[in-house]
């Protein structure tokens, strides 16, 4: 069963990728969808069996490295963190696949796209069940390729492969952190596998390692590593930047990759490694201080955006914020919680949007939409039922992930717990106003686009919307649902057990009453206020922004991230290139090595073509060289 | 000076040898003048091998001599032919014209 | 020994001048005639030397035979006529000094080569054919040729025949639209095919051109 769960993707993406055009665009389209699908169904079964019975196994498929001390397995490792993942990328990988059939209608490379998002499905799973670091990076730098080759899908696009390179190179940023923090950890302890570390762990609290002349321990250096690697891949601040990029991929794209599974990968290594990141406090605060920032940050920028897909790409970097700044104050398991709804939720929004989008015809900025709630009625209601989950609205699944965030952060009781719940607070507030946003501009208020009459707007086909409204029951019910299992009183004992590991016991009190009310409530009275704000009065608005132009800007440039990074990083790099370019390539080993070769070659061919001009007396003469050589050798010995 | 020996008839074949060798590479005005050139130097050689025979006493050198004569006679109708039919398929025999071995 | 100078160096003068003319003169026709003038020196200087026989073959094979055979090519050709053309085109005649000095070299090799020869002393005694005083040059020759050589001389044979058959061949060819006698045809004919018998109508005639 475990197999089947892992290796039905990479059969679906292999049949479709590589006898695509024997089995035709519809057959590749059903038979992927169909794989991934029973592939979701297991993970589904095998979830129930790790929730009722308490089920973990270890399945070793074969030996993959044995070098020395160095022994690498391809395994699938079963337990509560891994399922509960499982669940996550088969249930939206699974949707995606359907609701693609209906989103890629149009395009002509129908193949090669099912192809990719199975092989991305087959990466994600075997991330997910590794059980050993290596194994880990393997699918890690799996789904950043078929991240990278779906955000250049549609690679007649410039932007789309800018795009793609920038994902694959501020990646890289964040493995190079990962790779020196496996190296790291096999140095330290010998080996890579998860349960072997973990043991390890505490014997190496107080070793101290000197790095680039820095005294730290080991597992704090280690830690700041592998969560180097998790902010690249999680797009936290400093690295985010090619998340909002990445939206130039298709939608369904964005929904997978870029919203519920890829991203959160990072989320997922935290809380996998939890048995070494809950000896460094400092690596705990870091991951705390990163994850609140981002949530704050990319919330701001949120506000401004104009491109339906950019503003939710915000949000997930903003809710990735959430998940890391829980796993940082300690709460792994409602970390994962949140990571459990987000995906429904964001899916949805994701999906939804892509349905907007397909209405739309490909028009992806939201001044140019509005007033079409009626027409799209499928699409409203269910973008609707994504928006209210995720600003939390009370009783829908956002509410009780983001909440139980927020109340553990202000139960952590500590500076960067307080720190961490005002932030979180502020940012649900932020989350709130620029998701409605988002829903009145592009739902509401007048229709603005001047392309396509309105009469024209028609809802998506069933097969988009149906994945749509399984996503919005899950975005609806998951938090009810699952909140006790996931993070309930007794969820660390019953379900999680030895998946993740809390060193001092949960704090489980109660929150003061005012907390727990005050988060749903300014989420619900942003609500009236957004909607004056964006479709009543939209003139307070643009007056504020008359006046606080440069504060507009500077959101609207996204911080000038990319300005800086420009200035900071690549214009010296593209300079220094170009010097060692002309200067050392051009000048010193093409000139001396290849073309100085080749020069001399064809020198001296032309000196011998002349030889070979097919003149008699040319030859007798050549021969009488010869000769006259041979004689004087003679002559002269 | 006076007394003639076979050191001056080798000298003669030397320089008729020398001049037929530049006749090869030289003219440039059509082949049968190499193989005239080659008939020179087949004379040189031919010189060569009558003086050392008369001046060894062996009559050996003669009879190459005499069969030299005969295959630069049959060269020579070859040669001949040859360049009758070049002529005729390509309407010169000049030298320069000649070019077609280096394809 | 004094006549032997004389008329060493008077045909030996004569050779090399008309050697080097065969190689500079203008006209083909001059070269051809040089060359026969170069045979028939060198030819003397065999007589002269006692090579009689192959001072007289040099003469009959080389002047009666490759010579004119040599101006019939040339004046069959006609490419006394195309010596206009090469004073019209450009040549390059960087070669030449090249050439002329390499030639040089192996002159003075030769030379060298000569200059330094010694004799064995019995270089005499060793030969292995002596040439009897008792015999004319060409009785000698006949002695040797037709016992010793036998064979290589019915080679050379053979040699001048393939070659004459070589030159027929290559130089024969067959001609459309002449009309020429074909013995063959012509006694193959019999009455049969040569003679038809018509019935002529009176008054009617008969059409022959069919």
């Amino acid at each position: 069963m475990e197999y089947a769960i892992i290796f039905l993707p990479l059969i679906g993406a292999i049949v479709s990728g590589f006898f695509g055009r024997f089995i035709g665009d519809r057959f590749s389209e059903i038979f992927t969808s169909l794989l991934v699908s029973i592939s979701a169904i297991l993970s589904f079964v095998i979830f129930y069996i790790v929730v009722a019975q308490g089920y973990a196994n270890n399945i070793i498929i074969f030996s993959w490295i044995t070098s020395g001390d160095l022994q690498v397995n391809w395994s699938i490792k079963i337990d509560a963190l891994s399922s509960t993942m499982l669940v996550v990328v088969g249930i939206v990988s699974s949707l995606v696949h359907i609701y693609s059939i209906g989103y890629m209608v149009h395009d002509e490379c129908k193949t090669r796209f099912m192809s990719y998002l199975s092989l991305f499905t087959f990466a994600m799973l075997t991330l997910v069940t590794s059980d050993n670091f290596l194994q880990l990076f393997f699918g890690w730098e799996g789904v950043g390729l078929s991240s990278y080759l779906l955000i250049g899908f549609w690679y007649k696009k410039p932007s789309a492969n800018a795009a793609a390179i920038k994902a694959f190179v501020v990646n890289r940023v964040g493995d190079f952190g990962f790779a020196l923090g496996i190296f790291l950890i096999f140095y330290y302890f010998g080996t890579l596998n998860y349960s072997e570390v973990f043991a390890q762990t505490p014997y190496f609290v107080g070793k101290q390692i000197n790095f680039l002349g820095i005294e730290t321990s080991v597992i704090t250096l280690t830690c700041l590593l592998l969560f180097l690697g998790c902010m690249g891949k999680s797009a936290q601040i400093f690295l985010h930047t090619w998340l909002p990029d990445a939206m130039e991929g298709p939608t369904p794209v964005s929904a997978l990759i870029h919203a519920a599974t890829m991203v959160t990968a990072g989320v997922f290594l935290v809380v996998r490694c939890s048995p070494i990141f809950e000896y460094s406090q400092l690596a705990l605060n870091l991951v705390c201080i990163v994850g609140m920032t981002t949530a704050f940050f990319t919330a701001t920028i949120a506000l401004v955006q104009n491109d339906i897909k950019r503003i939710i790409a915000y949000s997930t970097c903003s809710q990735l914020g959430y998940m890391f700044f829980a796993a940082g104050v300690g709460a792994y398991h409602v970390a994962m919680f949140h990571l459990f709804t987000h995906a429904f939720f964001k899916a949805l929004l994701f999906l939804g949007s892509g349905s907007v989008i397909h209405s739309f015809k490909n028009e992806q900025d939201i001044r140019l939409m509005g007033g079409v709630w009626k027409k799209l009625p499928y699409t409203w209601i269910l973008m609707l039922i994504g928006t209210l989950a995720l600003t939390g609205f009370p009783f829908l699944s956002g509410y009780y992930s983001k909440d139980a965030i927020i109340e553990f952060a202000y139960l952590k009781n500590s500076t960067v717990g307080f720190y961490a719940a005002a932030i979180g607070i502020l940012t649900a507030v932020l989350t709130s106003i620029y998701s409605w946003r988002l829903l009145f501009k592009t739902f509401h208020g007048r229709y603005s686009n001047e392309k396509i009459k309105i009469d024209k707007m028609h809802e998506s086909p069933m097969i988009m919307i149906v994945p749509l409204i399984l996503l919005a029951v899950g975005a609806i019910g998951s938090g009810y649902l699952f909140k006790d299992l996931f993070i309930g009183h007794e969820s660390s004992s019953e379900f999680w057990r030895n998946s993740i590991l809390f060193l001092k016991p949960i704090n489980y009190d109660h929150p003061p009453t005012w907390l727990i009310l005050l988060t749903p409530l300014l989420v619900i009275i942003s609500i009236p206020i957004s909607y004056y704000l964006f479709l009543k009065n939209k003139k307070i608005l643009s007056k504020y922004i008359q006046s606080h132009k440069q504060i507009y800007e500077f959101l609207l440039n996204k911080w000038y991230f990319d300005e800086l990074y420009d200035f900071i990083f690549v214009k010296p790099i593209k300079r220094l290139g170009l010097i060692f370019w002309k200067n050392g390539d051009i000048k010193t080993i093409d000139q001396f090595g290849p073309d100085g070769f080749a020069k001399l070659v064809k020198f001296f061919s032309y000196k011998a073509v002349q030889f070979q001009n097919g003149y008699i007396y040319h030859y007798a003469l050549v021969m009488l060289v010869g000769l006259s050589i041979l004689l004087t050798y003679l002559i002269l010995i | 000076m006076i007394n003639i020996g076979l050191g001056h008839y080798l000298f003669l074949a030397a320089i008729i040898f020398i001049i037929g060798v530049i006749g090869i590479f030289l003219n440039r005005k059509n082949v049968i003048i190499i193989l005239m050139s080659i008939e020179l130097i087949l004379l040189a050689v031919n010189i060569n091998l009558v003086s050392f025979s008369i001046f060894t006493q062996d009559l050996t050198g003669q009879i190459f001599t005499m069969f030299i004569l005969t295959v630069a006679a049959a060269e020579a109708a070859i040669g001949l032919a040859i360049i009758v039919v070049y002529y005729r398929n390509k309407g010169s025999i000049r030298v320069e014209d000649i070019s077609s071995l280096k394809g | 020994m004094i006549t032997h100078a004389i008329f060493f160096y008077f045909f030996s003068i004569i050779a090399i001048f008309s050697a080097i003319m065969v190689v500079a003169s203008k006209n083909t026709v001059y070269s051809v005639f040089y060359l026969i003038l170069d045979f028939i020196s060198i030819s003397c200087l065999f007589i002269m030397i006692g090579a009689e026989f192959l001072g007289m073959i040099m003469l009959i094979v080389y002047v009666g035979a490759v010579a004119v055979l040599f101006l019939f090519v040339v004046m069959m050709l006609n490419v006394s006529g195309i010596k206009d053309k090469q004073f019209k085109r450009k040549v390059s005649y960087s070669h030449i000094s090249f050439g002329s000095l390499i030639s040089l070299i192996i002159f003075l090799e030769l030379i060298i080569v000569v200059g330094g020869w010694k004799y064995k002393p019995n270089i005499v005694e060793i030969s292995s054919i002596r040439i009897d005083k008792d015999f004319t040059n060409t009785h000698a020759i006949g002695n040797v040729i037709y016992t010793d050589y036998i064979h290589l001389f019915q080679l050379a044979g053979l040699i001048l025949l393939v070659s004459m058959i070589g030159a027929i061949v290559l130089t024969y060819r067959k001609r459309e639209g002449i009309k020429k006698q074909s013995y063959f045809k012509q006694i193959s004919r019999e009455k049969k095919e040569a003679v038809t018998l018509v019935e002529v109508e009176s008054n009617k005639g008969i059409n022959l051109d069919d």
